[in-house]
C-alpha cells in the first residue's frame, strides 16, 4: 500500500491541487535563476544549490509516477485462492481491480511455500539397505515424518519425536539412512562423488565430543570461573616467584663442559687475549646463552651483568656512566675479570658504594647551593651561578670534594668579579688542572 | 505492504486472568475482559437486560448485554460490565485450572460474549487464531477445534502456542520467552518457531498468587479490604464523606472475594516494587511507607509489604512467612524462584542453542510490568549464567504492550500473506477430523 492506494481509493481527489501548484510555477518562471524540475519540491531542491546536478541521478518521471488517467481502479473484496494450500479454502481479502478486470494469477505468497527435499524411500529399499539393528522401521518412518514436517530442524525434531534419542543420534540416522539411498539409486558412483552427503559423512563421535566441550564452557558458573582465574593467577606467581628465585639464590651450581669452553676465554688473564676472545663471546654471546639457559647452568658473568642492571635501573643513564667512569678511574675493570662469587660480590658493593657517592655529593651541591644563595640573598640574583655550580659540579671524579669546595670559595666572594661566569653555560669540565 | 494481507482475521487469547480479542493487522486487542464468567444458579428469571443498562458504563468502546445461556436454570454472565454489578448468589467460576481448561462450557460463553457482545462479528465469516499454553494436549485441542467448527462454523482455525506468538511480537524466531501471566509463570524455549516442549518450565506463582498474597498480609494486619458494593458514602459535610456498610446477606464468598481482590490487584499494580537484593526482613525493616487510599476511603501505609510480596517470584519459600498461606506452604518448596527456572529451562535445551537463548530472554504477560522485575532478572541472571554467555533481558517499555504480547503476536501472524497457506480449514476439518489438527498446528 502506498500513497497512490491510497488517493485511488479516495478516487483521484487530491489531483486538482497538485495540477495547479504546477501552474503556478510555471508562471513565476523570474523568482529562481533555474527552472527547478518537476517532481521534486523546492525545498530539497535548495539543499543542492538551486542548481541542476550535471549528471540526472534520478529518472524525474519516476518520482510521482500517477497512474494513467484512462484506468479505473477500484478496490473489491475478492476471494482468493492459493496454489500453496491443497484445499479449497476461500479466504477474502482486498485486491486492487483495475478496469473491472480481477487480477489473475497465482497468490503473490505462494511463492514462500518452500519446502526441504527429504528423501523418501519404499519398503523394498528399507529392506535391503537400510536396516539398523538400533533403529526400528516405525522410528525411522516416524523420523522421515517428523523430518519432512519441521524442514529438517534437528533441534525440534528432537522435542517432538515420541521415543527419546539424543540428537546425534537422530541426525547419524537419518544421515546414513540418505546416504544409502543415493548410493543405492544411483546409476553411476560419479554423480554422486559431488553430492555434500556423500563428500563430508556427518561423524556423529565428533558431534559429541564438540557438545560435551561446549556444554562444559557454558556450565561453568560465574564463581567457578572465578575461581578458575584465581587459581591461573596464583600458579602463574609461584611460576615467576621459583624462577626469580633461582636467579637470586646463589648455588654453587657446578659449571658444565660448556662453561668450561666459555670462560676461559673470557677469563683469560692474559690482556692482549682478552680482547680476541671478547669478540669471539660477543658473536656467539647469544647462543651460548641460549644453550646454556636451557641447562639451567648459571653463568655468573651474565648473573652479574643482570644484577648490574637491576641494582642500576633506578637511575638514569648518566649516573650509570658516572659510576662506570669512576670505576675505570679507580683502575678497575667494569666487568671483573675473575668472576668468582666474592669477587662479584665485591664489585657490586663498589658500585653501589660509588652511587651512593655520587647522589651524596649531588645533595650536598644543592644544599650548599641553596645555603649560598640565602647568604648572599642582597646581591642582585645572577640566575645563572647556581645553575653553573651544579654543572660545573656535574662531570665527577674521584675525590672530588675537595675541587668544588674550592670552586664554592673561589666563586663565593669574587662573584661580583665573575660576570663573564654566566657567558660559558656549558659546564667546565673539571681538569686535573683544578685540582 | 510488504509481508502483509488483509484477511480480516479474528484473534483470541483466552489467559487465565483476562480473555484478549480483536482484529488481526491491529496492534491492541478491543475487547479486554475478565476470564471469568457469574453464574447464578437461581430458579428466578429476572429481566436481566434492564438492569445491566443501568450499570456503570466502562471504557470499552462496545455496549454490551450480558450473554445469557439457561443450562438447567443456571444464569452466566459474562464481561467486566455484568460482572461488576452484584447479583445475589452469583458464584464466580473461572474455566481454567491449572493453566488448562477444565470446563468447556464456561468458555464457550465467554467466546460467546466476545464475539457477538464485544466485537460483533459473526464467526462464520471470518478465519480464527485461537492461542493456547505450550503444553496443552492434544485433547483439549481437538475439544476446542470442535468446538470452533461445529457451533461457530467458521471457515478456518488455526492454533498458535503463547510463546511463539509473543516471540513473533518481538520480531524474533529464537528466544527464551519468560511468561509471567495472572495464573501461572511459564518458561518457554522457542527455536526457529517452534516450541521446544521438553524444556518447558512451569510455576504456578504468578499474579494472582501475589495479589493473595497481599490480600492476606493486609488482613493480618487487621485492615479489612470493603468491596465496592459493601458501603456507601454519604456526604456528611461538603467535601467530608462517612461510609456506611450496606447489608448484602446474599452475597456469594467468591463474588466478595472477587471483587476484594480487584481492588488489592490496583494496590499491587500501583505500589508494588521488585527489591534489587533478596528480600530479609531486617533491612526492610525501617523502609519508609506509601500510601493508598482504598475506595472506602481508609488510608493504607504499606513499607516492607511492597518489596516483600514481588519477592515471592524471586524466592518462593517468602511465601512461609506471610500468615494465611500456609495451605501453599506443603508445594513451595517443589518450586524454585524465576532465575532459577530460567536456566532449568536453559539447561534442557540442546548445548548448540543455549547462547543464543541466554541473549534473548523475552519478558511477557501482565505481571512482567512490575518495576524492576526486568533489573533484577537480569542481574540474578549474569549471577548464575557462565561468564561466555552474554545475559540479554528483553522486554518492551510499554506497559500495555507486555500484557498484550500474546495477543499482538497473533495478529502480526494472522495478518501475514505468507502465513495464509497454514490455516486449518473446514474442509480438512471435515476430511480428515479433529486429530488432524496435531499435523496442522505444531
Amino acid at each position: 500500500m502506498g500513497g497512490t492506494d491510497a488517493k485511488d481509493i479516495l478516487h483521484g481527489l487530491p489531483k486538482t491541487p497538485s495540477l495547479s501548484l504546477n501552474q503556478e510555477k510555471k508562471s513565476r518562471p523570474h523568482k529562481e535563476s533555474h527552472r527547478k524540475p518537476d517532481g521534486i519540491s523546492r525545498e530539497v531542491y535548495a539543499l543542492t544549490g538551486g542548481v541542476a546536478p550535471l549528471m540526472p541521478s534520478i529518472d524525474v518521471n519516476h518520482l510521482k509516477r500517477r497512474p494513467p488517467p484512462d484506468e479505473k481502479v477500484a478496490w473489491q473484496w475478492l476471494p482468493v485462492k492459493s496454489s500453496a494450500r491443497k484445499d479449497d479454502l476461500q479466504l477474502y481479502h482486498w485486491v486492487r481491480v483495475v478496469n473491472d478486470v480481477p487480477p489473475t494469477g497465482d497468490y503473490s505468497f505462494a511463492k514462500y511455500n518452500k519446502s526441504v527435499d527429504v528423501l523418501k524411500y519404499t519398503d523394498d529399499e528399507y529392506e535391503n539397505h537400510l536396516t539398523d539393528p538400533v533403529w526400528t522401521k516405525e522410528e525411522t518412518d516416524q523420523l522421515f515424518e517428523l523430518c519432512e514436517r519441521f524442514d529438517l530442524r534437528f533441534t525440534v525434531i528432537a522435542d517432538r519425536f515420541p521415543l527419546s534419542r539424543t540428537i546425534e543420534e537422530l541426525k547419524d540416522r537419518y544421515y546414513s539412512v540418505t546416504r544409502a539411498l543415493l548410493r543405492a539409486r544411483a546409476q553411476s558412483p560419479a554423480e554422486l562423488a559431488n553430492h555434500p552427503l556423500i563428500k563430508e559423512p556427518y561423524d556423529m563421535s565428533r558431534d559429541r565430543e564438540r557438545k560435551r566441550a561446549l556444554s562444559m564452557v557454558l556450565s561453568q558458573s560465574r564463581h567457578q570461573e572465578k575461581k578458575d582465574a584465581e587459581i591461573l593467577a596464583e600458579a602463574k606467581r609461584i611460576t615467576e616467584m621459583r624462577l626469580a628465585a633461582r636467579r637470586a639464590a646463589e648455588p654453587d651450581v657446578p659449571a658444565n663442559e660448556n662453561i668450561g669452553s666459555v670462560s676461559p676465554s673470557s677469563n683469560s688473564q692474559l690482556p692482549a687475549t682478552a680482547v680476541a676472545p671478547s669478540t669471539l663471546t660477543m658473536a656467539d654471546y647469544a647462543s651460548t646463552l641460549a644453550s646454556l639457559r636451557m641447562l639451567h647452568v648459571y653463568l655468573r658473568t651474565y648473573g652479574l651483568e643482570q644484577m648490574v642492571q637491576a641494582a642500576s635501573s633506578a637511575v638514569g643513564l648518566r649516573t650509570i656512566k658516572r659510576v662506570e667512569q669512576t670505576l675505570q678511574d679507580l683502575g678497575v675493570n667494569l666487568k671483573p675479570k675473575v668472576p668468582t662469587k666474592t669477587v662479584c660480590d665485591e664489585h657490586l658493593e663498589l658500585r653501589k658504594e660509588i652511587l651512593t657517592l655520587l647522589n651524596l655529593q649531588k645533595q650536598l651541591q644543592y644544599k650548599e647551593s641553596e645555603g649560598s644563595s640565602h647568604r648572599e640573598g642582597t646581591y642582585a640574583a645572577m640566575p645563572d651561578t647556581p645553575k653553573d655550580r651544579v654543572f660545573a659540579s656535574e662531570p665527577f671524579s674521584f675525590g672530588a670534594e675537595r675541587p668544588i669546595k674550592k670552586e664554592q670559595k673561589r666563586k663565593g666572594p669574587g662573584r661580583q668579579a665573575d660576570t663573564p661566569s654566566p657567558a660559558h653555560k656549558r659546564p667546565r669540565k673539571m681538569k686535573a688542572s683544578d685540582l | 505492504m510488504y509481508g502483509g494481507d488483509e484477511v480480516s482475521a479474528i484473534v483470541v487469547d483466552l489467559g487465565s486472568h483476562t480473555c484478549k480479542a480483536g482484529y488481526a493487522g491491529e496492534d491492541a486487542p478491543k475487547a479486554v475482559f475478565p476470564s471469568v464468567v457469574g453464574a447464578v444458579d437461581g430458579i428466578e428469571a429476572m429481566d436481566v437486560d434492564v438492569e445491566s443498562a443501568k450499570g456503570n458504563s466502562n471504557s470499552e468502546d462496545s455496549k454490551t448485554n450480558e450473554s445469557e445461556k439457561e443450562k438447567g436454570k443456571r444464569k452466566l454472565y459474562v464481561g467486566s460490565q455484568a460482572l461488576n454489578y452484584r447479583r445475589d448468589h452469583m458464584e464466580i467460576l473461572s474455566p481454567i485450572k491449572d493453566g488448562v481448561v477444565s470446563d468447556w462450557d464456561l468458555v464457550d460463553n465467554i467466546w460467546d460474549h466476545a464475539f457477538r457482545g464485544c466485537l460483533m462479528i459473526d464467526p462464520k465469516e471470518h478465519p480464527m487464531l485461537l492461542a493456547e499454553p505450550p503444553l496443552n494436549t492434544q485433547q483439549q485441542r481437538e475439544k476446542a477445534a470442535e468446538l470452533m467448527f461445529e457451533k461457530y462454523k467458521v471457515p478456518a482455525l488455526f492454533m498458535a502456542k503463547n510463546p511463539v506468538l509473543t516471540s513473533f511480537a518481538t520480531g524474533r524466531a529464537t528466544s527464551l520467552v519468560v511468561d509471567c501471566g495472572g495464573g501461572s509463570t511459564t518458561i518457554s524455549p522457542v527455536h526457529e518457531g517452534y516450541v521446544l516442549q521438553k524444556a518447558v518450565v512451569s510455576a504456578p506463582i504468578g499474579g494472582e498468587f501475589l495479589t493473595d498474597c497481599l490480600l492476606k498480609s493486609l488482613e493480618s494486619k487487621g485492615i479489612k479490604v470493603r468491596p465496592r458494593y459493601s458501603f456507601k458514602r454519604k456526604e456528611v459535610r461538603p467535601g467530608e464523606f462517612q461510609v456506611e456498610d450496606v447489608g448484602v446477606p446474599d452475597t456469594t464468598e467468591s463474588y466478595k472475594l472477587f471483587c476484594q481482590r480487584m481492588i488489592v490487584g490496583d494496590i499491587k499494580d500501583s505500589i508494588c516494587r521488585v527489591p534489587d537484593t533478596p528480600y530479609d526482613d531486617k533491612s526492610y525493616a525501617n523502609i519508609p511507607t506509601t500510601s493508598y487510599e482504598l475506595p472506602d476511603g481508609q488510608t493504607l501505609e504499606i513499607g516492607a509489604d511492597r518489596f516483600k510480596i514481588p519477592d515471592v517470584l524471586f524466592n518462593p519459600s517468602i511465601v512461609q512467612t506471610i500468615p494465611g498461606m500456609e495451605k501453599y506452604a506443603d508445594m513451595i518448596p517443589s518450586v524454585r524462584g524465576l532465575p532459577h527456572m530460567v536456566m532449568e529451562s536453559i539447561n534442557k535445551c540442546d548445548v548448540d542453542i543455549r547462547r543464543e537463548l541466554y541473549s534473548s530472554v523475552l519478558l511477557a504477560g501482565g505481571t512482567s510490568s512490575m518495576q524492576q522485575l526486568k533489573e533484577r532478572l537480569e542481574k540474578d541472571l549474569i549471577e548464575e549464567s557462565p561468564h561466555s554467555a552474554r545475559v540479554k533481558v528483553l522486554a518492551s517499555g510499554n506497559t500495555t504492550e507486555r500484557r498484550f504480547s500474546v495477543w499482538i503476536g497473533g495478529s502480526i501472524l494472522a495478518s501475514l500473506g505468507s502465513f495464509q497457506q497454514m490455516w486449518f480449514s473446514k474442509s480438512e476439518y471435515e476430511e480428515h477430523g479433529a486429530s488432524y489438527i496435531q499435523r496442522k498446528c505444531p
